[in-house]
């Protein structure tokens, strides 16, 4: 409820009640004056009436004394008369103003003022005087002392038992012998207007605020309750609590208004779990990612050093055995030119012996090289192309790339290792993002072609670096060419990664335009169809 | 006369095979590479070759393909000092009709020779 006198600036309660108080005031004032108006007059005419009725008793009062002239009866009479209550002075004159009798005896003898209702009230002019077509024969003023009062004025008219009396005072053609005039107090009269002025007031005032009391609080329930209400709903949300619902149950606009925003914040939280839940699934898949990526680099670096193991034993069994050959060979050969169980014939025999002890290490080394290696199995180039992009898309290298893809529908089978072909396919993208200086696009493209009649599987990476220039284009797969600073490149990527697909039964194919960019295709033997 | 071409790229190798197959009967002709033997098949029929695999000029397999497809009634005994399994089986497929791994023992080369021509 105090936020219904808060300051009205910030309360609508505040305005609305202001709004119909200020009109309520202003309909009252004008029906209260208006009331007050009507009822003054009212009043003045039935005093006027009363009034009328009184000089009226006057002249009848009077009406012997005159007729038989008896001026000091008359004189008394008035005297009498005024001691009622409410009668300030009665006077009787003549149409010149000559003050005959009066209430006040000071009076007799004087005559009226010129410029009051006495002249004025029929005649527009003293000195010529004309009659007023409606004459004038009340007036209300303010007396000295501050009290209304009303000045009645009568003709006394002619008529035969006037102008027959003895004293002869009157002529017959006179019309109007003179005037009464009665001066009554309205000081009651005021009194009980003022009173019935002050009773309105007090109802308009006790309406007034018992109307704008009543719309406040209806105001107050309907609107800035709810309103205030929801605005806390949106303090609460700003702070970050979308479990907060509003508690407002009318089916008025506010209330849907409060039913939509309860709407939305339960939409809100839903959509705020479901990221909060995607985060942390987002989280789990990344840190999994990168488990498996790591996993991937150290098997990598596992399958490379086997690799290149495997490689050496080759070589070194190739160089060892054709010696190792001549050496058994010769030993046989030599062996036969000696009678059997002779010194010489073992003496060789220990030769040939140990020969073969040599060529049985390096078998050995070969089976463990080769029993080393992983095992082939079907893969789909396909997804381990979408891996590998996916893998790599987040990092800082390739960034600026983008990448151009397309895939050959359906799965494309082949035998290998997962690990070693991810690495071949790693190894063409990194050398795609140096040759751009990590700046351009990679076309990646897979297909199904024929070569000599069998099915393969070509995987192309087509980038807009710099090229190779012509050269260097003998040299690109031999191990330890390099033509990037010493700290970025070995020169071990093309020559491993030839290795790889060469054991699988592929080969890779080069086709650069120097300046424009370079063509990378990694053919392999399509699986389960093999001739 | 069963006549028998050795293609190898090292002497001692040639020089051994000849010494271990002449005297049991046959006339060995010698090649030191690829190029070499093929002319010389060119120039004479041979019943049996004895091929190394790994040679600089040409790829074992290559010879042992062009013998193949020129020579078919040829019998190829591929001799290998390197070779995994992988190799063997794809020299088995493309005709030869025999491995033997280096060093062997002279009497296994002279048997598995026999062996070649007798299959005739
Ligand atoms: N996409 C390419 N565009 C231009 N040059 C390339 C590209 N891929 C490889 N090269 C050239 O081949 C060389 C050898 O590549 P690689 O064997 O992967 O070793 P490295 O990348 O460590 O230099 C590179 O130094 C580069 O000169
Ligand atoms: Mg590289």
């Amino acid at each position: 409820m105090k936020n219904l006198f808060r300051n009205p600036k910030e309360s609508i309660a505040a305005k609305l009640i202001i709004a119909t108080g200020l009109l309520i005031v202003i309909l009252s004032l004008i029906f209260w004056y208006a009331i007050f108006l009507k009822q003054q007059k009212d009043v003045m005419s039935i005093a006027v009436e009363y009034g009328n009725s009184f000089t009226d008793f006057i002249k009848r009062s009077t009406r012997h004394s005159m007729l038989s002239l008896h001026t000091s009866t008359i004189q008394k009479t008035l005297e009498d008369i005024d001691t009622a209550e409410g009668v300030e002075r009665i006077r009787i004159y003549s149409h010149t103003g000559s003050i005959f009798y009066s209430s006040n005896k000071k009076d007799v003898g004087n005559s009226v003022n010129k410029a009051s209702i006495a002249c004025t009230g029929c005649h527009d002019n003293i000195r010529s005087p004309g009659l007023l077509p409606e004459p004038k024969k009340w007036e209300v003023y303010k007396s000295a002392e501050g009290v209304t009062s009303l000045k009645l004025i009568d003709t006394i008219g002619n008529e035969p038992s006037c102008y027959t009396a003895a004293c002869h005072v009157h002529p017959e053609n006179q019309k109007i012998l003179g005037f009464v005039e009665a001066d009554i107090s309205l000081a009651l009269l005021d009194k009980t207007l003022f009173r019935q002025g002050l009773a309105l007031t007090a109802y308009v005032l006790i309406f007034v605020v018992a109307i704008s009391l009543f719309l406040g609080i209806i105001n107050y329930k309907i609107v800035t309750h709810p309103v205030n209400e929801l605005a806390k709903g949106m303090e609460e949300v700003a702070k970050g609590d979308l479990g907060y619902s509003a508690k407002i149950n009318s089916v008025d606009e506010i209330g849907m208004l409060a039913k939509r925003f309860n709407a939305m914040l339960k939409d809100l939280k839903a959509a705020k779990d479901q990221r909060i839940l995607w985060t942390e699934t987002l989280e789990k898949e990344i840190a999994k990612k990168t488990e498996e990526i790591q996993r991937t680099q150290a098997g990598l670096m596992q399958t490379e050093k086997l690799a290149s193991l495997g490689r050496m034993s080759a070589g070194i069994a190739h160089e060892i055995n054709n010696p190792l050959t001549g050496v058994v060979t010769y030993a046989h050969l030599l062996k036969k030119r000696f009678p059997e169980g002779s010194p010489e014939a073992e003496d060789l025999d220990v030769i040939i012996e140990q020969a073969e002890r040599c060529s049985k290490i390096i078998k050995n080394l070969q089976t463990f090289a080769r029993a080393s290696a992983p095992e082939k199995e079907e893969i789909d180039v396909n997804r381990i192309l979408q891996q590998t992009l996916s893998m790599i898309r987040n990092q800082e290298k390739f960034h600026n790339i983008k990448f151009i893809t397309s895939f050959e529908k359906g799965e494309l089978r082949i035998l290998g290792v997962t690990n070693q072909l991810q690495q071949v396919f790693l190894n063409m993208l990194i050398n795609a993002s140096d040759a751009m200086h990590e700046k351009g696009s990679v076309t990646v493209a897979t297909r199904r072609i024929n070569e000599k009649g069998d099915p393969f599987v070509e995987i192309e990476f087509t980038d807009t670096g710099v090229g190779i220039k012509e050269t260097d284009l003998p040299k690109l797969f031999e191990p330890f060419f390099t033509t990037k600073p010493q700290d970025k490149g070995t020169g071990l990527g093309l020559s491993v990664s030839h290795g790889i697909i060469k054991h699988l039964g592929g080969q890779i194919k080069v086709r650069s335009r120097p300046g424009k960019g370079a063509s990378f295709f990694v053919m392999l033997p399509a699986a389960g169809e093999k001739a | 006369m069963k006549k028998i071409l050795v293609i190898d790229d090292e002497e001692i190798i040639r020089k051994s095979f000849q010494k271990i197959l002449t005297p049991e009967g046959f006339e060995v002709k010698l090649a030191s590479s690829g190029h070499e033997g093929i002319s010389s098949l060119q120039k004479e029929s041979f019943g049996v070759v004895l091929l190394d695999l790994k040679m600089p000029d040409m790829d074992g397999m290559d010879v042992l393909k062009e013998i193949k497809e020129n020579w078919p009634e040829t019998k190829v005994i591929i001799v290998t000092g390197y070779s995994t399994p992988e190799a063997k089986e794809e020299a088995l497929r493309l005709g030869a009709s025999d491995h033997i791994d280096k060093p062997f023992i002279p009497d296994i080369l002279t048997e598995r020779v026999r062996k070649a021509f007798n299959n005739d």
